[in-house]
């Protein structure tokens, strides 16, 4: 060891030394080459237009006339926006009630698939497929058909004593409804379930059993531990996507947000102020905010991982 | 319905021969003298867009194959769009200088595309004759002047009406006020006794006799008339404040708390279409020229309009107002063409035909005596009450302040939440309020 | 890898005591019962929720050959008098539009997409993977940052550039970052597969005196053909979906894809026509149901490892 690095040091200053030099610059010229398409859109298509988003958001930009400087107005002006105010109100609750659930039922069907029946693959497939679709204009023109006034989830409702009305029409149930929705689309996290549940160990199981754990007691102390970085990654990508929620909401409330603006999602509200009425600054300012709630979401997860995410090694 | 719009075709066709016939000698030596003489013939493409239904597309698809017998050198694209995607395109075009050549416009948004320059001033084009403006009101041909320049020229015309289901009063038994007096008090004493006659569609859906009309801004601004007040001041201003706002919706607000007008939330389940045009609900305020929309979607031919009520017993306060106009992008580089595209339009007596009131009774004079008026259709409805009602119009249209269309559609949103409950009218009014200050900035 | 029940009864009671020959043989003969009866309630269960999660899609199916009055408040997935006039309506379009207008336009963005992303994130993966520079760690560390970074924050100044250069209006705003590698997913994704392809075939081509372009077109490329065909799909189907993008880009019906037509066909037809509306629903979906088909295994594993190397 010793020696071959004293020899390198004598031998660097020598004779090989602009030879390597001139391949690690070659070796750098290769590396930018091949990374130019990511870093021309890195430059040209995130890191400018953010720069730009955070100037606009402290102007007032309607497209037609320049930019003029408010300062922190757009902010002051959000907080008092009772629609902004709506519109996070309804996407907190979305993510906060639809994430849970939705990786409950994940977790679920992987664990009932996690064993060696024959038909699998199939299971897998049929579970997975919701997920592939569910964000369609087509699947949110459907649930819209099956939430409506006299259809069939209203019908069922009314056997079930539910009262009458359809699900479209009323602010106290198109959240549900969405929320519903998003569960359907269980399949995506429910295949990394899987794949996390094939990785633990089965002689841990085992093991159990002999202690004489039951299956709470092995879901407990085996299960969601050895699950927990999988759960870690499908927690933080859900949250993430439940504030991107666009296409079905706008569908089922034919582009308003309502009705009483209950379906009046984040994304939707931006897309209003941008580009319907043209705000270009306030869009911004809102953009912005969400971008310091998404790292501040990440943020927390990733520094209290530690406490509740076993990588394997460390756990038993 | 079917009859006349087959009519139509057919002498479209007629006519289409026999300007093929007459452009093969002369061509389009008729009535145009295009652009100073020179007959320039060097094909142009424009294009031409325009906000509505299926069925305005159609009319217009017609309307458009007889412009281009008429100019084969002139091809036009037409494309259209639901009336608020419409301005989120037209903005998205104007922010990047290209707007198509010809559009359709609303007065609402006149002022804001013209105070960035976007459209172009008309008045060369109707000095040299290109547009022939002879047929028109001159007062109406005031309304498309902003600053001294034209950029709009109206098509037509229409003014608030009352809409009526007579199928649904006989079933209630419940009788319309008298048209010629009655007020807001008794309008709303109308509209709780059909609820309280508790009948029902076949289908089992309540019948109602209106939808809180408190929730459509045009309305208000009637409204305002009505009471003496000018809406918009000519600075660009607002002539109200928030109290004149929530003693207008307070006007409604036992009909809300009782559940009498129409529910809101069947009324967003069957968007776009709406309790009147269901047939649940006995009547609907709104522009005279939608009877013909009303009564392709309701199915039935038996619908009546009549007047609106007022503050005070008899004094309408009606106005004319442009139901859209045609403007040019300033951005056109065939500006020529465009002229005589919106000049066929205009004033074609065909077009006329093929339209009939579905824009609006038409300016031109011409166009006007070419829509059939044959008894009971909806054409000679529509004719027929703004001939009847010619004496209540005593406004001059209200010029929109800039971004009107933004507190426009603002003032329908907070209606719908106003009647879910979940606002108040002293909420509504601020929000409005606050949304307006941002708007007209 | 995968442990099945009658391998690893017999591995549990041998390690608890002696197994004769007949003991054995019991024991397997009451496991096979065992896991016989387990199977089927396996089964039923399994059955039950899939004919929960893949109802609406069944019944949007059999809607399509409903008439539209039918549609709404009927449970049952057996149409009394089937007919395909719906799906001549949706075939005839709409804004004298056709359907397979529609149907190209999303063709044509949906492989862009794929022609785009597969170049470019595969060239930057390399970069990543396998060329040693200066700054390497720094940009990698973006990429994954842009993985979490909400697109709402870029979108507005992107949108008020593409409108001075006039390009609104045009596919070069929705294809541009897919040929700029800006989906980092798929440069991740790439990453990662290139991670785990032994070193020493490119070293060995070193060697023999390969450069980059020749290791990277003649070696990885081939050896990437699971994770190319995983992005293609991916892009394909996102591509296919995409509802956003489109919306604010596109104006013009002609230029539409489907999601923006479906939407117009709803908003657009004054009276509630479900049966047209469901079965040009069901003919937009029909490709992506048709990859479905076909690559369902790449997709599911594509998934699967995304997920545990996150």
């Amino acid at each position: 060891m010793t020696l071959t690095a004293e020899a390198r040091a004598t031998r660097t200053p020598a004779s090989p030394s602009p030879m390597r030099r001139r391949r690690k610059a070659a070796e750098t010229r290769a590396g930018y080459a091949f990374l130019a398409p990511w870093l021309l859109g890195f430059v040209l298509l995130t890191a400018g237009p953010m720069i730009a988003s955070l100037y606009l958001a402290f102007t007032n930009y309607n497209l037609f006339t320049s930019p003029e400087w408010v300062g922190i107005e757009n902010f002051q002006r959000l907080f008092q926006d009772p629609n902004y105010i709506q519109a996070w109100k309804v996407t907190a609750l979305y993510a906060l009630i639809g994430t849970p659930l939705k990786l409950v039922s994940a977790l679920a069907v992987a664990m009932l698939l996690n064993n060696s029946h024959r038909g699998q693959g199939f299971y897998r497939s049929a579970f997975y497929a919701p997920s592939l679709i569910g964000a369609s204009v087509s699947i949110a023109i459907v649930w819209k058909a099956m939430f409506i006034d006299n259809g069939i989830v209203d019908r069922a409702g009314q056997t079930l004593g539910l009262p009458a009305g359809g699900w479209v029409g009323d602010p106290g149930r198109t959240l549900p409804m969405l929320i519903l929705l998003t569960i359907w689309q269980f399949g995506a996290p429910m295949v990394i379930f899987l794949a996390g549940l094939k990785q633990i160990p089965t002689e841990l199981y085992e093991a159990a059993s002999v202690d004489g754990a039951g299956p709470v007691r092995k879901f407990l102390k085996i299960t969601l531990p050895m699950l927990s970085p999988v759960l870690f990654f499908n927690l933080l990508l859900e949250t993430i996507h439940a504030f991107q929620i666009f296409a079905s909401a706008f569908i089922i409330s034919s582009g308003t947000g309502g009705p009483a603006r209950s379906t009046l999602f984040y994304t939707l509200y931006l897309y209003f102020r941008g580009f319907r009425d043209f705000q270009m600054g306030y869009a911004s300012a809102m953009a912005w905010v969400l971008v310091l709630v998404v790292g501040a979401i990440s943020f927390v997860m990733f520094r209290t991982q530690n406490r509740w995410v076993h990588y394997s090694g460390e756990s038993k | 319905m079917k009859r006349s719009v087959l009519t139509a075709t057919g002498m479209a066709v007629v006519a289409a021969l026999g300007l093929a016939a007459c452009s093969g000698s002369g061509n389009g030596g008729d009535a145009a003298p295009s652009a100073g003489g020179t007959a320039d013939t060097t094909p142009v493409t424009l294009n031409f867009t325009w906000w509505g239904n299926d069925d305005r597309a159609a009319r217009y698809n017609e309307a458009l194959e007889l412009f281009n017998e008429e100019y084969p050198h002139i091809t036009v694209n037409g494309t259209f769009a639901a009336f608020p995607d419409y301005w989120t395109q037209r903005s998205t075009e104007a922010a990047g200088r290209n707007l198509p050549d010809v559009m359709q416009f609303d007065l609402s948004y006149l002022r804001e595309f013209n105070q960035s320059g976007q459209l172009l001033d008309l008045q060369e084009h109707i000095d040299s004759g290109a547009i022939d403006l002879s047929g028109f009101d001159e007062t109406l041909v005031e309304s498309g002047v902003l600053d001294g320049k034209t950029i709009g020229i109206p098509t037509s015309t229409n003014t608030l009406g009352m809409f009526v289901n007579p199928n649904l009063l006989e079933q209630t038994g419940v009788e319309f006020p008298d048209a010629e007096t009655y007020t807001y008090d008794e309008y709303n004493e109308f509209i709780a006794s059909v609820a309280a006659a508790g009948q029902s569609t076949a289908e089992g859906y309540q019948i109602y006799g209106a939808g809180d009309y408190t929730a459509t801004f045009w309305f208000f601004v009637q409204y305002l008339l009505q009471k003496g007040i000018t809406p918009f001041e000519e600075d660009g201003t607002l002539g109200f404040d928030e109290d004149d706002v929530v003693e207008y919706l307070e006007m409604t607000a036992d009909l809300r708390a009782n559940k009498a007008v129409y529910p809101v939330e069947r009324g967003v389940a069957l968007k776009p279409l709406g309790g009147f045009t269901v047939n649940e609900s006995a009547s609907e305020i709104s522009w005279d020229n939608f009877l013909a929309g009303y009564v392709a979607d309701s199915g039935t031919e038996n619908i009546e309009i009549t007047q609106i009520p007022s503050v005070e017993p008899g004094e309408k306060a009606l106005f004319f107002k442009p139901s859209m106009l045609y403007s040019i992008g300033a951005n056109t580089e065939h500006p020529e063409a465009a002229a005589t595209l919106v000049n066929f339009l205009l004033t074609d007596p065909e077009v006329g035909r093929i339209f009939g009131t579905s824009k609006g009774v038409p300016a031109d004079e011409e166009q006007r005596a070419a829509v059939e008026t044959e008894e009971g259709s909806v054409d000679a409805k529509v004719i027929a009450y703004e001939e009847a009602v010619a004496e209540e119009v005593t406004e001059t249209t209200p010029i929109p302040v800039k971004g009107f269309g933004t507190i426009e559609a603002k003032w329908l949103e907070l209606g719908e939440n106003l009647n879910y409950g979940t606002i108040t009218p002293e909420q509504f009014a601020s929000e409005w309020f606050a949304e307006a200050e941002m708007a007209t900035m | 890898m995968s442990t099945t029940a009658p391998a690893t009864s017999p591995a549990t009671s041998g390690r608890q005591g002696l197994p004769t020959a007949e003991h054995s043989a019991a024991l397997r003969r009451r496991n096979q019962g065992r896991s016989r009866a387990r199977s089927v309630v396996f089964h039923v269960i399994s059955l039950a929720v899939v004919a929960v999660i893949l109802y609406p899609a069944v019944w949007m199916f059999v809607s399509t050959l409903k008439p539209s009055s039918e549609i709404i408040g009927s449970v049952s997935i057996i149409p009394t008098d089937p007919s395909l006039a719906n799906f001549t309506k949706a075939l005839a379009g709409i804004a004298g539009v056709s359907f397979w207008q529609f149907f190209m336009n999303s063709l044509v963005l949906a492989v862009g997409s794929v022609v785009g992303i597969t170049l470019s994130c595969s060239v930057s993966a390399y970069a990543f993977a396998r060329i040693d520079f200066p700054g390497r760690g720094l940009f990698f560390t973006l990429m994954i940052g842009t993985l979490l970074l909400p697109f709402h924050v870029v979108i507005i100044p992107q949108y008020i550039v593409f409108n001075q250069l006039g390009l609104v209006g045009t596919y070069v705003p929705l294809l541009i970052g897919k040929f700029l590698a800006a989906e980092a997913f798929f440069v991740f994704l790439m990453v990662q597969f290139m991670r785990n392809l032994p070193r020493e075939l490119d070293e060995a081509a070193r060697i023999d005196g390969a450069g980059h372009v020749r290791i990277f077109t003649s070696i990885m490329l081939p050896l990437m053909k699971p994770a190319l065909v995983t992005s293609s799909i991916f892009a394909f189907i996102w591509s296919w979906n995409d509802f956003f993008g489109p919306l604010i880009y596109l104006s013009s019906p002609d230029t539409f894809p489907l999601p923006l037509a479906l939407r117009l066909f709803v908003d657009q037809t004054t009276v509630s026509d479900y049966g047209a509306q469901m079965a040009m629903a069901v003919l937009a979906l029909l490709p992506v149901l048709l990859f479905f088909l076909v690559f369902q295994r790449y997709l599911v594993q594509g998934v699967a490892t995304q997920g545990l190397k996150g």
